[in-house]
């Protein structure tokens, strides 16, 4: 897992962003930690993807973390965490109306604010306010490093500068 | 929003299948909640929810970033400026806009004015949905007061726009702190009779002590925030939390009731409306009556590339935004965390084996707003 | 723009935000209500001592003559339940508006008066929609159930010393029977409503009746055993010297709270709170036939108090002032006096409703079971034991 996720420290969040297969390793291993009021999972098209992130903070001490993962287009599945945190079900149905991301395991996975009937995901960036395909709109191809990299390794004459601004952020 | 129904069980002809909504009197807008009804007993709850959807996540990807905040107003329409201060605080985050003291404590009083609008509120309405029908008016004519005072300076009342980057759009009514420290005395008056009608009701007490228990560990999993979760035990509040404004400089206290049941619900929302006039009180003295308003904003709203998610603890709970910048002046993705959205996913767990007329009760303490849940 | 207002003192009026009292010119409220009460008091003599002293002049006064007589009292009957709609209906919503700092109907006659004219004329001119899933012939029926049950109660209602339609030896037998009917009206419309919440209605009607019934029964008889008839003449007679709510206190609590619930009466209206079923029973019903029902809702408003001063406040006794009792004017002042009573029970209906929020059905269900059935059966024993002794 650790190979496939990036870890950084944003504003006052941890923020993960891991491959979509330890996904579900990871809000487990979150959960073990005590991490259990689920603020929301939000939904974001990437313009080379959706991205799932999933918001979390620990009552006990107040530590917020965020996880993020990005799926693909063609195949925008996600594994669903309500078991974990019930609070998220309606999110996740949320995410599923506006852009079509399938979560595996949701109980109850239906649109939620739109109609049962409705023919598309208004979010994705491929259609406009009026829900009409944008013109010339293109997916990006996918971003190279992808999006869970883990940064390189400092260089070795570098090594003390990067300490220092750790120690400073 | 759905037209499903639910399905009969079959070999059970006991059950009564009935649409509670979307437009039912007690649903307080637009909320439809499928019932299995046994008799008077509630065996299942399916909530529906999306009546009142505009797809605000939607527009606010087309706008630049200060015509956004008109959009956020309209979400919950009863606590005005308290839905802009997410975004505007996103914002000033990720620019690294430096706000005056006073135009922060400027917002706070808003804030805390819209806190005492939206409980009053709440109080009628929930007071209408348990059968009485005159506190509806009385908290109406309060509520009045309040936005007659947001109208002087903001110029609107129930959708100011008032909030901006980087402070307030302007400063306020010179009458500002006079009628604001007269209307509190005014309140504190009021609060001994909405404590007689609502709080010391013996019907009241009949209608809510012991019904529709919530767990503290069912509401934290459930993402419930707000008067809900404080009602269940839990001092989650994120002016204390995660403090922003003027909140660091002023005392109060988190009222939380370990019964988790409606009538704490009600109480808690009483103490918060003492904790509001309490925080007015201190910051009608600390606020300077004159000084700036506004700090330095640009004049194009560009922020750099990133995202930020902040949350300020509005009437109902935490109200979150997740903006997501691209570096151009229409932010690429706004994300609102409703509280009411996520505190009435409880809706279920509560109204499943509660009798009919509790489950109004129920819903009139969970006090949804449906402008803010179907967004 | 205006300076907001802020009251000094916590009874809040709101007057710069537009409401004045005074605008609501309350003495030409007073003189309306007066208007109404006089045509009351007008009809009241013609029925009881008008319509007999014409036909007896006429020499009318048996065979079909009596039949023709009996029936002219009726329709006047009738009339007079129209304008206790018309006045209570006025004087609930007026009243609301002063309790919740509002005018009240203030547009059509002097100080709103005729405004539920106004409504019963759009009532009668609107359609009276049938919905498919209905049982039509119930439908149709329930309302009328409803207010003949009603409206039969006022044959054994004492206006004044021998001013009543049919003082019968069992008009407490006949009170139970009728007012018992009533509630079938409304179980029967909310079932052949098809519609869900009317249903849920009815059967809170249904239970709600079965719970409440047997109390007021019992205050019936310990009223009955007190007074030592069945006829409320001899009921209102027996109280000349001490009105009966002294001494049969707890049986006129109980009394009080039945009646709520008979009313379907905050905080008891369970069958059409409508904020938990809309409209409860009459949710389908428009037009004449919704009429109806609100028609038999108002007359109940009246004869349930009506009721109250007859058995526990002495119902038309007065000071006489030196009139001969039995003659014309004796009767139109002792109808006064009970008109008088009436209108401070009605008042005091009127003011829980302005001011209770609602129990829930099954804690009436509780209460009634619970408490006042052994507290009615207690003041029965209590009322016979007194009556031993004392009488």
């Amino acid at each position: 897992m650790e190979a496939r996720m990036k870890q950084e420290r944003l504003y006052d969040e941890d923020v993960y962003t891991v491959h979509p297969e330890d996904y579900r390793a990871l809000c487990e291993r979150l959960a073990g930690e005590g991490y259990d009021f689920p603020r929301a999972i939000s939904g974001i098209d990437m313009g080379y993807g959706l991205r799932v992130t999933l918001q979390l903070t620990r009552m006990k001490d107040l530590a917020k973390v965020t996880v993020r993962t990005d799926v693909p287009y063609d195949n925008p599945v996600v594994p669903s965490v309500t078991d974990l945190w019930p609070g998220v079900e309606w999110y996740e149905r949320e995410a599923y109306d506006m852009l079509g991301l399938r979560f595996e395991g949701h109980p109850d996975l239906r649109r939620i604010l739109l109609e049962d009937e409705w023919a598309l995901h208004p979010l994705l960036k491929r259609y406009d306010t009026g829900g009409y395909p944008v013109p010339g709109w293109e997916p990006k191809p996918w971003p190279d490093p992808e999006p869970w990299a883990p940064p390189p390794p400092p260089e070795p004459e570098e090594a003390g500068e990067a300490d220092e601004g750790g120690e400073a952020s | 929003m759905s037209t499903m129904s639910l399905e009969p069980v079959p070999g059970r002809s006991d059950e009564m299948i009935v649409n509670m909504g979307p437009q039912h009197p007690a649903t307080h807008g637009v909320l439809r909640v499928v019932l299995g009804l046994e008799g008077e007993r509630i065996t299942r709850a399916v909530p529906h929810i999306g009546y009142l959807h505009r797809n605000h996540e939607k527009i606010e990807e087309a706008r630049t970033y200060p015509m956004v905040i008109p959009y956020t107003d309209r979400m919950d329409y009863v606590s005005g400026t308290q839905n802009e201060l997410p975004f505007v605080l996103a914002v000033e985050d990720m620019l690294g806009i430096e706000v005056p003291d006073r135009a922060k404590k400027i917002r706070t009083m808003f804030f805390e004015l819209y806190r005492l609008a939206s409980h009053l509120v709440w109080m009628g309405t929930a007071m209408l949905d348990l059968g009485a029908i005159s506190p509806f008016l009385y908290t109406f004519w309060d509520r009045e007061i309040i936005l007659g005072i947001v109208e002087k300076t903001a110029g609107a009342r129930m959708l100011p726009n008032y909030y901006t980057f980087g402070g307030v759009r302007r400063d306020v009514h010179p009458d500002f702190f006079k009628d604001v420290a007269d209307f509190l005395d005014h309140m504190e008056r009021r609060m001994v009779d909405y404590e007689h009608l609502v709080l010391e009701s013996p019907v009241v007490h009949a209608r809510t002590i012991g019904v529709g228990v919530l767990s503290k560990e069912r509401a934290v999993a459930r993402g419930v925030s707000g008067p809900v979760l404080r009602a269940s035990g839990v001092a989650y509040d994120v002016r204390k939390a995660f403090p922003y404004d003027a909140y660091p400089d002023v005392e109060f206290e988190i009222p939380t009731s370990p019964d988790g049941d409606t009538y704490a619900r009600f109480w808690v929302r009483f103490q918060e409306m003492y904790q509001s006039i309490r925080i007015l009180r201190q910051l009608v003295e600390l606020t300077p009556k004159t000084g700036p308003y506004k700090g330095k904003a640009p004049a194009r709203i560009k922020p750099p590339a990133g995202e930020r998610y902040r949350a300020v603890e509005n009437s109902r709970g935490e109200l979150g935004v997740l903006v997501v910048s691209d570096g151009t002046d229409k932010p690429y993705r706004v994300k609102h965390r409703g509280a009411a959205f996520s505190n009435l996913q409880i809706v279920p767990d509560l109204f499943e084996g509660a009798k009919f007329s509790d489950a109004i009760a129920i819903l009139a303490s969970l006090d949804p707003v449906f402008g803010e849940i179907d967004r | 723009m205006s300076q907001i207002p802020i009251p000094e003192d916590r009874h809040f009026r709101p007057r710069l935000l537009g409401y004045d009292p005074q605008k609501s010119r309350p003495w030409l409220e007073r003189t309306v209500y007066s208007a109404y009460v006089f045509v009351f008091w007008l009809i009241v003599i013609g029925t009881y001592a008008g319509v007999p002293a014409l036909f007896g002049a006429l020499g009318w006064d048996s065979g079909w003559g009596f039949v023709l007589m009996r029936t002219l009292q009726v329709v006047l009957l009738f009339l007079l339940s129209a304008v206790i709609a018309l006045l209570l209906i006025l004087l609930l919503r007026k009243y609301l508006g002063k309790v919740q700092e509002r005018y009240g109907p203030m547009h059509y006659g002097p100080a709103g008066g005729i405004q539920t004219v106004f409504d019963a004329l759009k009532l009668l001119a609107k359609e009276d929609f049938v919905p498919a899933a209905a049982d039509v012939l119930t439908f149709r029926l329930a309302p009328a159930i409803t207010f003949v049950a009603s409206f039969a109660m006022f044959a054994v209602i004492p206006f004044a010393s021998g001013w009543v339609l049919a003082d019968t030896n069992v008009g407490l037998i006949y009170l139970i029977a009728v007012s018992t009917l009533s509630a079938y009206g409304v179980l029967l419309g909310g079932v052949s409503s098809g519609n869900k919440w009317a249903l849920i209605g009815a059967l809170r009607a249904g239970a709600q009746m079965v719970s409440y019934e047997i109390p007021l029964a019992l205050v019936f008889l310990t009223v009955a055993v007190w007074s030592g008839t069945l006829s409320l003449g001899g009921i209102v007679d027996a109280q000349l010297g001490l009105w009966n709510f002294l001494p049969l206190a707890l049986p006129f609590v109980l009394y009080v709270i039945a009646s709520l619930a008979e009313l379907k009466h905050i905080p008891f209206d369970f069958p059409e709170a409508e904020s938990e079923l809309i409209a409860g029973y009459n949710v389908e019903y428009s037009g004449m036939s919704f009429a109806f029902f609100f028609l038999a809702e108002f007359v109940e408003l009246f004869l349930l108090p009506a009721l109250i001063v007859v058995f526990f406040f002495g119902g038309w006794h007065g000071p006489l002032f030196g009139l001969e009792p039995g003659s014309l004017a004796a009767g139109a002042l002792e109808s006064l006096y009970f008109t008088a009573k009436t209108a401070v029970w009605v008042w005091i209906f009127l003011w829980i409703r302005a001011t209770l929020p609602r129990y829930r059905d099954d804690q009436l269900m509780e209460f009634a079971w619970k408490a006042m059935i052994p507290l009615a059966l207690f003041g029965l024993v209590l009322a016979a034991y007194l009556r031993l002794i004392w009488r």
